[in-house]
């Protein structure tokens, strides 16, 4: 299947490690200059320093972190536990009136418009700043178009004004929620199913996978099948959402095998819909509704089988750490029977013929997170963006000066910087 | 402004290409510019309760996290909760006759939310009634929120370091040889040579301990198979985003949320940096400390009536033009492509000396010295997507509109005025207002059935008192300003 952030896949494999623009401070092994501070003893200093960074932090302006998910988008202000709100990420376009998706743009342009009432509502009606000169921290995916990503920019700083920007990775801020340096971070959202695997602080770019299994299959599968059953129904993707929400669930691995067979088993109790017209929900649909997830496609590609083939194309002294340090993360992760769906599945497919050879891992190990999987990547952000780094936050200054975001895929930013080698 | 609700007819196109209905702009008078919503910069005012229009200062807004304290949101339905009292059911008196007179004493008071549009109460969701009206509810919590800390101080001291080093690298003797350094080099850059993570022996007490992966994850429950769901019992994705912390899915978990608080917003111009428009401090108040609307200071232009139109006819429109400012204005149409720069006419009554419009233009009056203010950031101006899609013909006279004059407007007598109007150009006149003929052709290629409706577009060009330079102790400045317009008059009615 041909996927949309394929656009950015022309590096694929040529990218063992991502430039330092990405590389966290938070893993010791990352940063040779953090090593040789420990080596020298420096952490009487750190005590001293810690207490005074307490009080500058406060009076500093604080740093919005935002999480502008195809679905969602999650806000709120750095080292806060808990988001400030969860809004749709949607707005009603000035135009034509009505509700549009932001993701569903036409054109740069039109992106452009859309962000602009989008993050006007935003920050007026939810954060409640005033976006000139504001601290701003963005969470994206590295596989983002670079279309989105460019134009973001220049409706934070060319129409809003911003002070700052940082650009941090879901993937790899989210490992800051768990204070391990390695994971295999899967993010399942609305749109698709993206991995990057982290090792020691270093996202394994070659090693990325992404396929468009997400909440919006489950929609339209839902959508489909309701219809069919209730054609005079208006079945809006409002509706189906509630419904998959409150109903539908993932089923084990063993009813899912006899599901299509003669012997099916007996489906879950039908649910009463309330709504204008009353709609009946049927069992199967609630049970089948998250198979498409676990579906393989003609790739022969499905979620268990990203995590299996990432695991293969990392290097293999790490791939026994990252077995035992999955962390789901995405709102459609949160579904009830996901992990243990995937876990099943995993465990059966370590076992056939075609990984069984290539790959020896038996156990695999789950992380959970200080926080609900749909805003574990915002939290991440805000645990990072509570750290006072100008140095990695681009000023208004400097993208006035160059007009550009410094990009991993983007060989001016990826120039290996003579003097920190020199130093370090 | 009657046609606030309407689509709009009549639009003005301002600076940043944008096109509004003149209820929609405003004009600044420091740069004689017309501004609009999406080129100003807009700022936070004030921060209100929209349930209990209390007004909040920042560092409180920041301290209680952007809530009233006071008034809450239903779970269910988001509407505001009220406060309602009750009483304590009195416990059953013991059987000693003499005794429960004395325990009679005056019913305790007690308090719950309750919200009046879905019913729902805290007495449902299990919420202990409270003894004093004002509150005292319970707050929920993060459960993680310590773990959460633990982790942003460990990043702050990582954060440190690193900032440390790069501070280190700025005052780095000269030279790159020295026996330390390069020892220092060597045994990093081995250590990730070799690819060792490089664990310190020492582990300082400030590293939190890292989260622990487990091979259990929480499984499926085995009743979902069998057991009955009521829907209603369920939360709805609404309710649990609510509470993102909690994300309950028990209906009966849901807790009463401190209401958001809202903000009345001041726009200011992004070029000279004055106030556009700021509101009231109070929140109660619907008035305004400075509003430089366009529809106080630019003509306002409505049209009255409009012949049928047929694609290469010749029609009849009707335009009603109005002047709010104090001052005597004249108003010339001309064509699309008119050159936009205003012209400063008259500098004083006596010397009447045309100054170089350059300077008007590149140089603004600014509230702050140049040195201090930023440069403004520039956006691209948006391109104009309306076409006009008829011919006018431009009348070669100019209207004279007089000064707005409130106690004219109860006076029936007839107009004082003596104008020498055309009467083939000029229809009617009262007051400050007054209409005009104008012809229009649509043009040959529009068809009746296609939904585009027949839009004309001309420069408006007034003549604009600027007061703004008596603050100066200056005399007023008198400009020629021009503005685009686009009217959208009507569809094409039968073929040609």
């Amino acid at each position: 299947m041909i996927h949309m952030s394929c656009l950015r896949s022309k590096c694929k494999g040529k990218f063992t490690i991502a430039c330092n623009f990405y590389v966290l401070c938070f893993p010791p092994a990352s940063s040779p200059g953090y090593i040789a501070a420990r080596l020298r003893g420096t952490t009487r200093s750190v005590k001293m320093l810690r207490t005074y960074e307490g009080i500058r932090f406060f009076s500093d302006k604080q740093m919005v972190i935002l999480d502008i998910g195809s679905a969602y988008t999650k806000f709120g202000y750095a080292g806060e536990p808990t988001p400030r709100g969860i809004i749709r990420t949607e707005i009603k376009c000035p135009d034509s009136k009505e509700l549009r998706k932001i993701y569903n743009y036409k054109d740069t342009e039109d992106l452009y418009q859309l962000l602009i009432e989008f993050l006007h509502a935003l920050f007026f009606k939810h954060v409640v700043i005033s976006p000139k000169d504001a601290r701003i921290v963005i969470l994206e995916s590295l596989l983002v178009p670079t279309q989105f990503r460019d134009t973001l920019a220049k409706v934070l700083f060319r129409h809003f004004e911003i002070g700052s920007l940082m650009l941090l990775s879901t993937h790899l801020a989210t490992i800051s929620t768990l204070g391990v340096n390695s994971a295999l971070v899967l993010d399942v959202g609305y749109k698709e199913a993206t991995l990057i695997p982290i090792y020691e602080g270093e996202p394994i770019l070659k090693a990325w996978q992404a396929l468009p299994l997400g909440g919006q299959i489950v929609h339209e599968y839902l959508m489909k099948s309701l219809r069919e059953i209730y054609p005079n129904v208006n079945i809006t993707e409002k509706l189906v959402e509630d419904i998959k929400v409150r109903t539908c669930f993932v089923t084990t691995l063993e009813r899912s095998a006899k599901l299509e067979t003669a012997d099916a088993p007996k489906p879950p109790p039908a649910v009463k819909y309330p709504g204008v017209k009353s709609i009946n929900i049927p069992g199967e649909i609630r049970e089948k509704a998250f198979e498409v997830l676990w579906e393989r496609d003609n790739d022969n590609l499905s979620i268990p089988t990203m995590i299996l083939n990432a695991i293969i194309q990392c290097p293999i002294d790490t791939r026994r750490t990252l077995a035992e340090n999955i962390l789901l993360i995405g709102g459609t992760a949160m579904t009830k029977g996901f992990a243990s769906r995937l876990k099943s599945e995993l465990l059966t497919l370590v076992k056939s013929s075609h990984y069984s050879e290539k790959l020896k891992i038996q156990t695999f190990m789950f992380h959970t997170a200080p926080s609900k999987p749909n805003y574990t990547a915002w939290l991440g952000g805000a645990i990072f963006g509570s750290v006072d780094l100008p140095l990695r936050c681009l000023t208004k200054e400097n993208y006035l000066k160059s007009d550009r975001v410094p990009d991993w895929v983007s060989l001016i930013d990826n120039q290996r910087d003579e003097s920190t080698v020199c130093e370090t | 402004m009657s046609y606030l609700n309407q689509p709009d007819y009549v639009c003005y196109v301002c600076n940043c290409g944008s096109l509004k209905p003149i209820s929609k702009i405003y004009f600044c008078r420091h740069c004689s510019k017309i501004r609009c919503g999406y080129c100003v910069c807009q700022e936070v005012d004030s921060h209100y309760c929209p349930n209990c229009m209390e007004n909040l200062p920042s560092s409180e807004v920041r301290l209680k996290k952007n809530k009233c304290s006071n008034c809450f949101k239903c779970p269910c339905c988001f509407q505001t909760l009220s406060t309602r009292a009750g009483h304590v059911p009195l416990r059953v008196a013991p059987a000693d006759a003499e005794d429960s007179k004395d325990v009679k004493t005056t019913p305790k008071k007690v308090y719950y939310l309750s919200c009046s549009l879905c019913r729902w109460t805290s007495r449902d969701a299990g919420i202990p009634d409270q003894s004093m009206a004002t509150g005292g509810w319970p707050e929920q919590e993060n459960p993680h929120t310590y773990r959460i800390n633990t982790l942003i101080d460990y990043h702050k001291i990582l954060a440190s370091i690193e900032k440390q080093q790069s501070e280190k690298k700025k005052f780095r003797p000269k030279h790159p040889y020295m026996q330390i350094a390069m020892f220092r080099i060597t045994s990093a850059m081995v250590r990730k040579h070799i690819g060792h993570p490089t664990k310190p022996t020492t582990e300082s007490t400030d590293q939190p301990s890292p989260a622990v992966a487990s091979t259990e994850v929480e499984e499926l429950p085995t009743d979902i198979f069998t057991e009955p769901v009521e829907v209603t019992k369920i939360t709805t994705l609404e309710q649990r985003l609510q509470q993102p912390d909690i994300q309950t899915e028990n209906v009966n978990e849901l807790r009463p949320q401190h209401r958001q608080l809202l903000v009345r917003r001041s726009q200011r111009c992004r070029v000279c940096e004055h106030n556009l428009c700021k509101p009231d401090f109070c929140s109660q108040s619907a008035k305004f400390k400075i509003q430089l609307a366009a529809f106080y200071h630019v003509p306002e232009v409505r049209i009255v009536t409009c012949e049928p139109l047929r694609p290469g006819k010749s029609s009849e429109l009707l335009l009603k033009f109005c002047n709010p400012t104090q001052h005597q204005t004249q108003v010339v149409l001309l064509p699309l492509d008119t050159p936009m720069t205003p012209i400063l006419t008259i500098v004083d009554e006596k010397e009447e000396v045309k100054q170089d419009n350059a300077q008007q233009e590149s140089e603004s009056p600014n509230l702050l010295p140049s040195i201090v203010r930023q440069v403004p950031v520039v956006e691209e101006t948006k391109p104009i997507r309306i076409i006009a899609n008829a011919d006018v013909v431009f009348p070669q006279n100019c209207l004279i509109l007089p000064r707005r004059d409130d106690a004219a407007e109860y006076d029936d007598t007839g107009d004082t005025h003596n104008f020498q109007d055309d009467p083939k150009f000029v229809i009617w006149r009262k007051g400050n207002k007054a209409v005009i003929k104008l012809h229009v052709t649509p043009h040959e290629n529009i068809e009746e059935n296609n939904n585009r409706p027949v839009v004309i577009g001309f420069v408006m060009q007034y003549r604009y008192v600027n007061t703004i330079t008596t603050l100066e102790h200056k005399a007023p400045q008198k400009l020629d300003l021009k503005v685009k317009l686009y009217l959208t008059i009507g569809n094409i009615v039968g073929s040609a």
